[in-house]
């Protein structure tokens, strides 16, 4: 292993910080998402309060806007009992000018035990991780169009709530592929759990080049790809994919691939439909889909919770073993 | 002053001296062993000697960049790394745009420098690509080539009229092929650069490029130098034109024919260049390219940079290597882990590039040249240390590594000098 994946276990194979879902293992995976299962009530919510991170400072870095996925991190801390700060990038001292490292360096001398953190640039969080202190645990909480590794757990944990082990489930995942980091985290993560069919569907601007290398099927028509998908995961589309000129128009792109209740049959009956929010109605979906009892997309929200109470749980756990 | 080198294995491919065991220097220049009475010898030990090696782009960071790199700390990295003539690139600050600048970096260098420096100068004031510089100025003021640095020209119209007017005074250009639409991206596109999530570099951004400037080059006659070539399909192109009887070559870099996409998954920023490392495939055919002559030169593009020019996420980083320093070193690498004759990796960094930027009297071992020489021990091994490198800029793949080889004297026109 090699990169992002390797420097986030223990040399015993421990989660410490987590950074991608690439390399993964399956037993790992499962423990996350039986972890974060336990989080959740008879009723299927996140527990109120635990004091598991008593004492502990969570430090939120977010380089990049994010309402929602903060928000998440957010409740997830307070429902550990941990104190949170959440610094606002934009308004601090990188604006300022001072350097990524810089600010890193200040933030450990507050005896932070947790960074959270989202930036645009590929491969950030793996550069923090790299050199921070030892015994403080890194989060990536979205970085570029590399990972997002917690959203992907989610995904993974809805999947099995709904649909139990992936490994025998077929997977469509249709859209924006090429500029998610969302997609390219579910693949990882179904991956490490051995699900044989992933199916990306979108247009050829849309779908990136490294998809057969990661087992993945590709398919440009929506009929070819969806037909008895037990999951289907659609993705948010960016209106900057029309300025650049990868697509020529939103209505275009739901008349190929927006996700209405006629097309959904050609998937299996039983099949779910995420989304991973926000979603842009009349665009990846008909409001009748969004709506539907097939959609699981607030239960994803809910889910969310209790994965980052558990990688942040999992994660200082390992590093306060270590120290 | 002279002197006998003996006891050696001359490789100097192309000169007469080629393969034989002794030389004489004679007032800085090579001389007969056997005819030249010579007042001190030098025995080599049965090590290798080699024509000091000439180097068409290093970026020497003066004037202007010295917190990266000054003509004294990179020309001494040069020395050290066997490289004892660097052709300096005109992009500076202030760029290299009138006879004054180039005049300043040749006086520099000549003050402060330990092995020989040669300035290019660029082909458009301020380098902005829309008026000609004063060509035969800055040729007359002691460039060797002029070019665009990495700079993009205006239009093409003004491209095609710089190279027009260029040729017309018999000045060799380097261009560096890039369509501008399809530039940015830190990585190669390619499954390595899209898995990690970085910023990708189409290889379409050079061959269109390409293909574009080949077209100016047949339709203007200029005698055109393409610097740092990354593709298969530009070699081809290269081979192709050559074919044809363009007056064109083309140089390769020291990192992209060592390494490839396949060194971005540690996301280590040292592997982070202006052009990226591209595929396994295009890497062999670029090492394939030097072995048959399509492409004629090898180069650095040294780019030292402070420390924390290297010190954010990869995407974030400056672009560039330092490399000066282990220059010969990884010639010699690359020789043995690619399987490549060395004998055509130093006259690509030595006769070749001599001959393109016509200083014919440099690069070879042979009777009447200029003495620049390497005595090379390839049974030992060195490493580069942060407190042995010259450079300036740590920005160096091999800094800590052991290497096979190690130099054991460098002559500047006859003149033993230290790295």
């Amino acid at each position: 292993m090699h990169g992002p994946a390797a420097l986030q276990l223990t040399a015993d194979g421990r989660l410490k910080h987590l950074l991608t879902t690439e390399g993964l293992p399956k037993s790992l995976i499962t423990e996350l998402l039986d972890t974060a299962e336990s989080f959740l009530s008879s009723q299927g919510q996140p527990v109120k309060k635990v004091p598991l991170l008593r004492g502990k400072t969570v430090v939120n870095l977010f380089f990049e806007n994010s309402t929602r996925t903060r928000t998440t991190f957010d409740i997830a801390a307070h429902r550990l009992s941990a104190d949170v700060v959440t610094l606002d990038i934009r308004t601090s001292s990188t604006a300022k000018g001072e350097t990524l490292f810089d600010t890193l360096k200040n933030l450990e001398a507050m005896q932070a035990d947790l960074f959270v953190v989202r930036h645009s640039a590929g491969g950030a969080p793996f550069f923090i991780a790299n050199r921070v202190t030892p015994n403080i645990a890194v989060i990536n909480a979205g970085d570029g169009t590399h990972a997002h590794p917690t959203q992907g757990l989610l995904d993974l944990m809805t999947i099995r709530k709904h649909k139990g082990d992936p490994s025998n489930l077929s997977v469509a995942i249709v859209g924006d592929l090429k500029h998610s980091r969302v997609a390219r985290s579910l693949i990882h993560g179904l991956n490490g759990l051995g699900c044989q069919d992933i199916r990306a569907i979108g247009p050829g601007t849309l779908l990136p080049s490294d998809l057969p290398t990661l087992g993945v099927r590709t398919f440009h028509r929506l009929s070819d790809g969806l037909i008895g998908a037990d999951v289907v995961v659609l993705l948010r589309l960016q209106k900057e994919r029309m300025s650049s000129a990868l697509l020529p128009s939103e209505r275009e792109f739901f008349n190929l691939y927006g996700m209405t209740e006629e097309r959904l049959k050609m998937a299996d009956p039983e099949a779910i439909v995420m989304h991973p929010g926000p979603i842009n109605r009349g665009v990846e979906i008909s409001n009748e889909v969004a709506d539907g009892p097939q959609a699981v997309i607030l239960d994803q929200v809910t889910n969310g919770i209790a994965i980052r109470m558990a990688v942040m749980a999992m994660t200082i756990s390992t590093q306060q073993d270590q120290a | 002053m002279s002197l006998r080198i003996e006891n050696v294995h001359i490789c100097s491919p192309g000169s007469e001296l080629h393969g034989q065991t002794a030389v004489a220097i004679e007032n800085g220049v090579f001389a007969d062993a056997k005819s030249t009475k010579t007042d001190a010898t030098h025995d080599g030990q049965g090590f290798w000697l080699f024509p000091g090696l000439l180097d068409l782009r290093a970026h020497l960071r003066e004037p202007g960049l010295e917190h990266k790199g000054t003509m004294a700390s990179e020309t001494r990295a040069a020395v050290a790394g066997g490289v004892t003539t660097v052709v300096t690139t005109p992009n500076t600050d202030p760029v290299v745009d009138s006879p004054a600048d180039v005049r300043l970096v040749l006086e520099r260098g000549a003050a402060q420098g330990h092995c020989r420096v040669l300035p290019t100068a660029m082909l458009t004031q301020g380098g902005q690509g829309s008026h000609l510089s004063e060509m035969a100025a800055l040729m007359e003021a002691g460039c060797v080539a002029l070019s665009q640095g990495n700079r993009p020209f205006a239009s093409q119209k003004i491209q095609y009229n710089a190279l027009k007017y260029a040729a017309s005074l018999g000045i060799t250009v380097f261009l560096d092929s890039e369509c501008r639409d399809f530039t940015g991206g830190c990585a190669h596109a390619g499954h390595v650069g899209t898995g990690l999530g970085l910023s990708l570099n189409s290889p379409l951004s050079e061959t269109l490029g390409l293909a574009a400037d080949l077209e100016l080059v047949e339709a203007t006659g200029v005698r055109a130098h393409f610097s740092r070539l990354t593709t298969q399909r530009s070699v081809e192109r290269i081979r192709n034109a050559k074919a044809r009887g363009l007056p064109v070559s083309c140089d390769v870099t020291l990192s992209h024919l060592l390494y490839s996409e396949l060194d971005l998954v540690d996301l280590n920023p040292l592997f982070h260049l202006e052009r990226p490392l591209r595929t396994c495939a295009d890497r062999d055919a670029l090492r394939a390219g030097v072995v048959d002559g399509t492409v004629d030169a090898i180069i650095t593009d040294h780019s030292p940079h402070e420390p924390g020019a290297k010190l954010a996420p990869f995407p974030e980083t400056e672009p560039g290597m330092s490399l000066l320093d282990s220059t010969l070193p990884l010639l010699w690498k690359l020789s043995r882990d690619a399987d490549l004759p060395i004998e055509r990796l130093i006259e690509a960094m030595s006769r070749r590039p001599a001959q393109l930027i016509n200083q014919d009297h440099l690069g070879q071992i042979r009777v009447g040249a200029i003495a620049d020489c390497v005595l090379f021990d390839a049974s030992s091994h060195s490493e580069l240390t942060p407190q042995g490198i010259r450079s300036s800029g740590h920005n160096n793949p091999v800094l800590n590594h052991r290497l096979e080889g190690c130099l054991s004297q460098v002559w500047v026109s006859g003149r033993p000098v230290q790295g």
